[in-house]
């Protein structure tokens, strides 16, 4: 093996390259070398610093006035010295982390991908729905206040049915916290939604669709649900708190990861939308069967939501994309619930003022 | 009378680093970062630096970062207390309900602190990068910049943005004139006018183009910062060329998007790799200082903070 050979000193005050003569002694872990000039150096190999240039290598020793810095471009004596090193324990656990190969790094990589689409499909929406309790209940008023304003400021409210539907509402229990206001809207939408103070907002064009007050009491159970579980606020936060931990992750990354994360994250809330929308599906029925209506208007009015497609809906509020796996949920709850049906004259008689 | 012309000498900016070094590089750095929950971030941002320019050889000799770890894990320590100060005022500002005030305040905090950053920033990594042991430095002035950042800040506001084009150069022109790379000085001459006008041009060439154009516009910046930039040591010198033509730029970018698209962003090592090779290797150096007359004139530096600042404020480092 030699381990005699030519490299290039520089001593940290010029730039002039200075071919020397090496010697490596492995006895005593030292690396000495005599330039053109006569100048001589031992350095110890525990105390310079390594870099790795293919097959070359560039130490560097910080000396009190300088760097200065010694090439070696022989591979094989570069090789040698790599190899004492490793003998020696020189190498440290960061460059054997380092130099474990390209395979092991990528299973590494595929390791944290899967940490962090964990953290961010379980940790995350769960940390984002218990932050809500964080939240203060004024808050939720405060935003609904602003939706209000800029959404039904061109919205005709009918004070009269509005009056009749909370009528109709008090007839039955809702399992509310807070108290529930009832609007009703004079305009042709297929669609009703609850904001998170408690408001919720029906439109005659849902009404007028509706054979039964059977349905309504489905429909006000639904949006109750919403309510009652704070749906739009713990959305709110998921997005939030998914957002952030996407930004965080890919900040400095690049623009384009960037967005590809928004859109993620975007889809992701569309599913967290569908988990709320079944909760309300199934706390909605139990009203319903609580207050001793016929639980098959929640299945017809399901079908008309369906026959009449996608509605204009306010998106961050709540979504009610009547699904075929919905209709069939609920197929199957009225199916297996045991329920009890009183007709009540006075929902019927209050139904029939809001439809005229 | 005869005159003797200086001789021409040679030079050559490579990049020499592997994307499959550098994955690794990241990997084990977003590793660490993960394990010691955000704590290796200043060892990570080291390695990375080291790697970056421990791989870009002039004249086939390398250059290096010698900061480490520690010194930038105290920067960041100071860097985040400088950001939780400026938060609880706001916090309290909030919570006297003057909220915007606030956030006014924290901005305009965060706007002083700007100036510093740079400043610290250039300062820090210009004295810990070598060169054949030859050391970097910045020798700009703390208070002059200071005042001329707001001045130019100022314009900028009154002028509705459009002083902001000479802002930019002006700012590029102190910092980088005030580069020494031992006893030879930087210099960078570009005017914010003829900026302005690239930037015009460039804009609205790309709007009537739909968007084609952009690569040339990309290839004009380029040009502008590399062509304006020369080295001076005593009555020679070495000018900066680019030889990117927008073409290049096209083959640049499109394969950098498809690698981080196909690759889910595993391709990101490789890309940055290739960016910088594409970037040293489109930088032409020409002229006659040798290379080899360069001495040690600049002193160690180890003050970390305003690099960190930067890093948290996000400001790209110019060159």
């Amino acid at each position: 093996m030699s381990n005699q050979s030519v490299g290039i000193f520089f001593d940290g005050k010029s730039a002039v390259p200075q071919p020397c003569s090496l010697f490596l002694d492995t006895q005593k872990g030292m690396l000495l070398f005599e330039t053109e000039t006569g100048h001589h150096e031992r350095w110890l190999i525990s105390a310079v610093s390594f870099e790795n240039f293919g097959n070359s290598l560039q130490l560097q020793k910080q000396s009190t006035d300088g760097i200065e810095i010694l090439k070696i471009t022989d591979a094989t004596f570069a090789a040698a010295i790599q190899k004492f090193r490793k003998e020696n324990n020189h190498i440290n656990w960061y460059e054997k982390l380092l130099a474990s190969g390209f395979k092991m790094h990528l299973v590494l990589a595929l390791v944290i991908f899967a940490l962090i689409g964990l953290t961010y499909l379980y940790a995350i929406p769960w940390v984002g729905e218990r932050s809500v309790v964080l939240i203060p209940e004024s808050y939720d008023n405060t935003l609904s206040g602003t939706f209000i304003s800029d959404h039904l400021l061109f919205s005709e409210v009918e004070s009269k049915k509005t009056k009749a539907l909370n009528a109709f509402a008090k007839e039955l229990q809702l399992n509310n916290k807070k108290n529930l206001k009832f609007i009703f809207v004079e305009e042709d939408v297929v669609n009703a939604f609850a904001l998170p103070d408690g408001t919720i907002v029906v439109y005659s064009g849902i009404v007028n669709k509706m054979k039964n007050y059977d349905e309504l009491v489905a429909l006000l159970g639904h949006e109750a649900a919403h309510v009652n579980h704070r749906h739009s606020m713990k959305m709110l936060c998921r997005n939030l708190s998914g957002y952030l931990f996407i930004s965080a992750i890919l900040g400095d990354a690049n623009g384009i990861m960037a967005t590809i994360g928004d859109n993620v994250n975007s889809f992701q809330s569309l599913s967290f939308s569908r988990e709320f929308e079944q909760e309300a599906d199934r706390e909605g029925f139990a009203i319903v069967i609580k207050n001793k209506v016929n639980p098959n208007g929640m299945l017809n009015l399901f079908k008309r939501l369906q026959d009449e497609g996608d509605a204009i809906i306010p998106e961050f509020l709540s979504s009610h994309p009547v699904t075929q796996q919905r209709i069939a949920t609920t197929r199957q709850l009225v199916k297996s619930t045991p329920h009890q049906v009183e007709a009540n004259r006075n929902l019927q008689q209050l139904f029939q003022q809001l439809k005229k | 009378m005869e005159e003797i012309l200086p001789e021409k000498m040679q030079y050559k900016l490579d990049f020499k680093g592997k994307g499959e070094t550098f994955f690794g590089i990241v990997i084990v750095n977003w590793l660490l970062t993960i394990v010691t929950l955000g704590i290796y971030y200043p060892w990570a941002k080291a390695k990375t630096l080291q790697f970056m320019f421990g791989q870009t050889t002039l004249n086939d000799d390398a250059f290096a970062f010698h900061g480490t770890g520690k010194e930038m894990f105290k920067g960041f320590l100071k860097a985040i207390v400088l950001f939780i100060c400026l938060a609880a005022v706001m916090g309290i500002f909030v919570y006297l309900e003057m909220p915007f005030l606030g956030l006014l305040f924290f901005y305009l905090g965060i706007f002083a602190v700007l100036p510093l950053a740079i400043h610290g920033s250039y300062r820090y990594r210009m004295s810990r990068t070598t060169w054949r042991g030859i050391r970097f430095g910045y020798r700009g002035d703390k208070k002059e910049f200071v005042k001329l950042f707001f001045k130019w800040i100022f314009y900028t506001v009154i002028t509705l943005g459009i002083y902001g084009s000479w802002f930019q150069m002006n700012l590029r022109s102190y910092v980088l004139s005030n580069i020494r790379f031992g006893d030879a000085e930087m210099n960078y001459d570009g005017d914010g006018g003829d900026y302005l006008l690239m930037n015009i041009k460039g804009y609205f060439l790309t709007l009537f183009t739909l968007g084609i154009y952009s690569f040339w516009w990309q290839k004009d910046i380029f040009e502008y910062y590399v062509n304006n930039l020369s080295l001076h040591k005593d009555d020679k010198r070495i000018e900066f060329t680019s030889t990117a033509t927008g073409a290049d730029f096209i083959g640049l970018i499109i394969i950098n998007l498809l690698m981080i698209i196909f690759t889910l962003g595993l391709g990101y090592a490789w890309v940055v790799t290739r960016t910088m090779k594409f970037i040293f290797d489109h930088i032409e150096l020409d002229g006659t200082i040798d290379l080899n007359t360069l001495q040690q004139t600049e002193e160690n530096f180890k003050d970390a903070t305003g690099d960190d600042i930067s890093d948290f404020l996000d400001i790209d480092f110019i060159v």
